[in-house]
């Protein structure tokens, strides 16, 4: 089967084409070509969401193959830099230009993924931040993967790209998995079968509320996330279902859409020279407990 | 005054549920046993929540707050990570004092969710 992957840019209507691919080849023993005739570029979500797709085909007992005499240049280029070619066609990778490596963590392994945080995404020179504040995003990022980790229950695992755009003078990144999807997850716990996807989205993103509370408390990380996003007027998207979430500076929205994808992916966007989060100079002052 | 050095458990990244693990039972085991302790983040950069929970909320259902204060003092942890702890600590109070109070508020709020549709 021939199938034509489309220009994707990361605007909502784009995410609908990725989850149309999605619904089109997620079922067992599929035999596909990924022709990009059709494909002018390819941003970092699209990337992210393509690698794992192939994965799940595969994992389904299927095959996926790559016709790379479709590509035009610039999207050769592109794949070639993130290394996404030099994983699924035996492309030399060339590291090079704005492109942040394509990823896939089968397991949590933090000391290679805060690395790749800090020195594939953030650290090289396209963001001017403390030492403080580097360390901050990045460990409100890895917040991102181990919830996908802990609730997503992917099989196949997390899938993740990056994309400097300097003349937007944005830096993005998209983390994707195939699991089970944060409504499932919140109506499952909560025992309410009927619960609207955005109202359970809702729910996980308030603080203390999680799925998994047993022993201790938890639920903090997309709280801690959000709250980043909103001071440093970035954006963050949450796809999951058909529920949906948007956070910026001034929104926090969430809606039921029409378009479902079963796992959950995340859109980040920092602003790269607005980046000015405050820590409190008197927290150290107060009692910690 | 016992010390633990969180660099020997976590590394530099203090971010994982399971080395917070450690961390909590090493700490629990010397207050349990009447020592004060010094827990020191030297050379600890990156801090997220789940560490946090487990090493230092989950204290909060074995001590008090005011007991906790005045006898475990933080050292050279960075006010990133007092940022992370306090909020985890606001948390864990919340859970372990009143955790039937908490679900029961969970479940309100699930109630008004239902009441907008």
């Amino acid at each position: 089967m021939n199938v034509k992957i489309p220009t994707i840019n990361d605007d909502v209507s784009d995410f609908d084409r990725l989850f149309a691919l999605w619904e089109q080849l997620n079922r067992q023993d599929l035999d596909i070509t990924f022709d990009f005739s059709g494909c002018r570029f390819l941003r970092q979500n699209a990337v992210a969401f393509l690698g794992g797709l192939i994965r799940l085909v595969r994992y389904l007992g299927g095959n996926v193959r790559i016709d790379d005499s479709t590509f035009i240049p610039d999207v050769a280029n592109n794949l070639a830099k993130n290394g996404f070619s030099g994983i699924f066609s035996g492309k030399a990778f060339v590291r090079s230009g704005n492109a942040i490596p394509y990823r896939e963590d089968g397991e949590s392994e933090n000391v290679s993924l805060i690395a790749y945080l800090r020195d594939q995404w953030l650290g090289r020179g396209w963001v001017h931040v403390t030492e403080l504040l580097r360390n901050r995003i990045i460990g409100t990022v890895w917040e991102v993967y181990a919830n996908g980790f802990e609730h997503g229950e992917s099989g196949i695992g997390i899938f993740s790209c990056g994309q400097h755009y300097p003349q937007l003078r944005t830096l993005k990144l998209t983390i994707v998995d195939f699991g089970v999807g944060i409504p499932a997850n919140v109506r499952n716990f909560l025992g309410e079968p009927n619960l609207p996807s955005d109202r359970a989205l809702e729910w996980a993103f308030r603080p203390g509320n999680s799925t998994k509370p047993e022993g201790m408390g938890r639920g903090l990380g997309l709280d801690i996330l959000k709250q980043f996003i909103k001071v440093n007027k970035g954006q963050l998207e949450v796809f999951s279902h058909d529920a949906y979430a948007l956070v910026d500076s001034g929104t926090e929205r969430y809606l039921t859409r029409k378009s479902y994808f079963q796992g959950t992916l995340v859109n980040i966007s920092l602003v790269c020279d607005e980046l000015h989060y405050c820590l409190s100079s008197e927290i150290s002052n107060e009692p910690l407990f | 005054m016992s010390l633990v050095k969180v660099l020997e458990i976590s590394g530099e990244n203090a971010v994982a549920q399971e080395d917070g693990q450690k961390v909590y039972e090493r700490i629990r085991e010397l207050l349990k046993s009447g020592q004060d302790l010094q827990l020191d983040f030297q050379g600890v950069k990156i801090f997220a929540s789940p560490f946090f929970n487990a090493a230092i909320g989950q204290l909060l259902k074995d001590f008090d707050a005011d007991d906790l204060n005045r006898r475990l003092k933080f050292e050279h942890l960075s006010l990133v990570g007092q940022e992370v702890l306090k909020k985890v600590n606001e948390n864990s109070k919340r859970y372990f004092s009143s955790s039937e109070a908490f679900k029961k508020a969970q479940t309100e709020v699930i109630g008004n969710l239902a009441r907008k549709l």
